[in-house]
């Protein structure tokens, strides 16, 4: 048996976060969809999917991999508007089951419908030759492409930071989410928030598909995995929680990636363990509100 | 006048019942004897999922063997009625596809299935039943106390696999490796072969990871990988798990300067991964459309696919359509459609040449000794199907136990696996 150096402990730190990276944004759209909806979106995987294929033609097109992860957000997101505003929209107010078996119903009906547009094999979406390299930090390798993943997420989670925090419409969206009745006597039109707040959701579920698509390529059944992984962040960092879902993507992401490190073949189950004590000795996740759990 | 109008309508009545009874006797079913009489052929493949590429590769060979046979006037005068069942890859649904397919279906033979756990399951049924069953995959039904006169594999068996691909690699690469295997059956019997052919060549296992199906994330498996500094890397696993394994290596830099050895490979894998599938990267396989350069079989067979299709088979669909022709070979070569005994004896005799040069089914444990390929990506000068070069092609003889050891699972039984 071979020794790890710390070089390679530190290289393992670095995949996690950089894999937690995109757990964070994946399952911030998750956790929006929530706090103003209160819709269990099933599809979220689905519109991480979408926004892989998105991305894959897009960069057929135009050869520009910046212009793809755009483009999938925008694509996503208009998608997004016209499912909540056609077939969520009607559902509102009635059996809290009603959303969830439609959402359900949308993760199994587009992939097929992607199988029948794109085919059965999966998509590859190349790296952009920029950051395809690797950078050595002395005895630390680490691929560009995951200092990229880390970085774009940083940007992306303070700039949807800002967005909530500082603008009118974020405000809005913010003040929904805590009582969306209050809003609506103020004048503002509330149904026309959700539309906006699903479509950024979605669209950041399109985001992390994206720029997951060039390490594993674009395939109709990714969205299955990811929606699951959306859902065990988003209970972990607590329901609705922005602050949780960042929390708590990069702790399963760190979780996955030294579990893989120590027992390779327990990585996909610590997540659950993982949850399962999170809820016990907090049963409302890590930054949820009370009454959310 | 009301007794005319009584006959009057007695009258239409009766023509009403006379044009009935006319039209049933023209819509009755002729005799018995005039009709053509039927054999049924039941198949079930993955036709959802992770693998739904290669279930309907499957399906679609075996459909062309089908109508092949059916052409010519079917099976001793029998035409082959086929059905085929989506079995999801998951072992419950199968088993419920293949009682469908025998109890209400009525099928006389089954086949298909892409998995070996699934297969061994298949083949209990079939034994118990007494009901021929053709194996599609890399199964392990042929070894030990999972043989039975009623099940045939036909796709190389996963030591066999393994044998092909480390033999070569031991011989022209390196001694040192590292592996990552898929944690289920099919890939610990892969990595017993590595490890036994390991033993028998002088080389050094260095490490092994088991990866749970399903995984997307394998950079976290490398940094332990580098740290072992090994001279290859050996992938034990397929589909989406290989593609994002080999994804990721590239992302690391390590299909630039070390090899890495995909026991089993696949085609649609290759033309995912696009340039990370380069020349580095060397995959098994039991058929590759290239060998059409080779064998007249080959050529006669990947063209007519591709022209029904619009793609070359893939090694799976190939399988199936020897499966598939040898099941009918045997059922005409024994002169019988009922007597299922008679007809897997038969086919345990069979030499045949259909994709590829000559091969048989050995009689003694009922497998295909048939070649194993193998192919080097062309990665970023990989154009349509041209997607790998075939290196080597390894002779069935060569990659098999006698069926001695394989009744017994030797070696591979000794081998200690690691944690």
């Amino acid at each position: 048996m071979f020794e790890i150096p710390w070089n390679v402990i530190a290289m393992q730190f670095f995949f996690g976060i950089a894999l937690g990276c995109i757990f964070v944004l994946l399952s911030s759209g998750m956790s929006i969809i929530f706090g103003l909806l209160d819709v269990v979106n099933f599809a979220h995987g689905t519109f991480a999917m979408l926004g892989a294929y998105a991305v894959f033609v897009v960069v057929s097109l135009t050869g520009n991999f910046f212009i793809g992860l755009v483009s999938a957000v925008i694509i996503v997101g208009i998608i997004g508007m016209f499912v909540e505003f056609i077939l969520l929209k009607p559902l509102y107010g009635k059996d809290p089951l009603l959303p969830l078996l439609l959402t359900f119903g949308l993760s199994v009906a587009i992939p097929d419908l992607i199988k029948i547009i794109f085919g059965l094999i999966g998509k590859p979406v190349n790296y952009p030759e920029a950051l395809s390299g690797i950078i050595a930090l002395g005895p630390v390798i680490i691929p560009g492409y995951r200092l990229f993943i880390i970085l774009f997420t940083l940007v992306a989670i303070i700039s949807l930071w800002l967005f909530l925090k500082k603008s009118d419409l974020g405000m809005i969206i913010r003040a929904s989410t805590r009582d969306s009745l209050m809003v609506q006597t103020l004048g503002i039109n509330v149904s026309r928030i959700w539309t906006i707040g699903f479509a950024i959701g979605v669209g950041l579920a399109a985001l992390a598909g994206a720029i997951a698509a060039p390490m594993m390529s674009a395939t109709p059944d990714m969205g299955v995995d990811m929606t699951m992984t959306a859902f065990v962040v988003t209970v972990v960092g607590g329901l609705g929680s922005l602050g949780g879902a960042i929390v708590g993507g990069l702790l399963i992401g760190l979780v996955v990636a030294f579990t893989a490190f120590i027992a390779g073949e327990y990585s996909s189950v610590s997540m659950y363990f993982c949850m399962a004590l999170i809820l016990l000795l907090r049963p409302r996740g890590l930054f949820g509100e009370q009454g959310r759990e | 006048m009301q007794h005319v109008r009584f006959l009057h309508k007695t009258g239409l009545v009766m023509l009403l019942i006379g044009m009935i009874s006319a039209a049933l006797l023209v819509a009755a079913p002729a005799p018995a004897s005039a009709q053509q009489k039927t054999i049924k052929y039941g198949t079930m493949h993955p036709l959802t999922g992770a693998y739904a590429v290669l279930g309907q590769d499957q399906m679609r060979a075996t459909q062309m063997a089908v109508d092949e046979w059916n052409a010519k006037g079917g099976v001793l005068g029998h035409k082959i009625v086929w059905i085929y069942r989506d079995d999801e890859l998951k072992g419950n649904v199968a088993i419920r596809r293949a009682k469908e397919l025998v109890e209400e279906e009525k099928c006389d033979f089954i086949g298909g299935t892409l998995s070996g756990s699934i297969s061994l399951a298949i083949n209990e049924f079939a034994c118990k039943t007494k009901t021929p069953y053709v194996a599609y995959c890399m199964s392990d039904m042929v070894l030990g106390s999972d043989q039975c006169e009623y099940g045939a594999a036909f796709m190389v068996i996963p030591y066999s696999a393994a044998l092909a691909v480390s033999k070569y690699a031991f011989e022209n690469v390196g001694k040192k490796w590292f592996s990552i295997t898929a944690d289920y059956r099919w890939g610990h019997s892969l990595l017993e072969g590595w490890m036994w052919q390991s033993e028998q060549m002088g080389g050094q296992h260095l490490g092994n990871v088991y990866v749970p199906l399903g995984t997307t994330d394998f950079s976290t498996y490398f940094a332990k990988i580098l740290a072992a500094k090994p001279d290859f890397i050996v992938m034990n696993n397929l589909g989406a798990d290989q593609t994002a394994a080999i994804k990721q290596a590239s992302e690391l830099g390590l299909t630039k300067n070390m090899k890495i050895f995909c026991t089993k490979t696949a085609q649609h894998t290759i033309k995912e991964l696009g340039s990370a599938y380069n020349e580095n990267v060397i995959g098994g396989m039991s058929f590759y459309w290239k060998l059409r350069d080779k064998y007249p079989g080959a050529k006669k067979f990947v063209d007519k696919f591709m022209e029904k299709y619009g793609a070359p088979p893939e090694q799976d669909g190939e399988c199936g359509y020897v499966a598939t022709n040898l099941l009918f070979m045997a059922i005409e070569k024994a002169g019988t459609v009922s007597d299922k005994k008679k007809i897997m004896d038969t086919m345990a005799d069979l030499k045949y040449t259909l994709t590829k040069g000559q091969e048989y089914v050995r009689g003694c444990d009922q497998q295909r000794i048939q070649s194993y390929v193998l192919v080097k990506g062309k990665g970023a000068k990989a154009k349509g199907w041209d997607l790998a070069d075939i290196v080597a092609e390894i002779p069935g003889d060569s990659i098999v136990m006698s069926c001695e050891d394989n009744a017994k699972k030797l070696p591979f039984v000794n081998i200690k696996l690691p944690k």
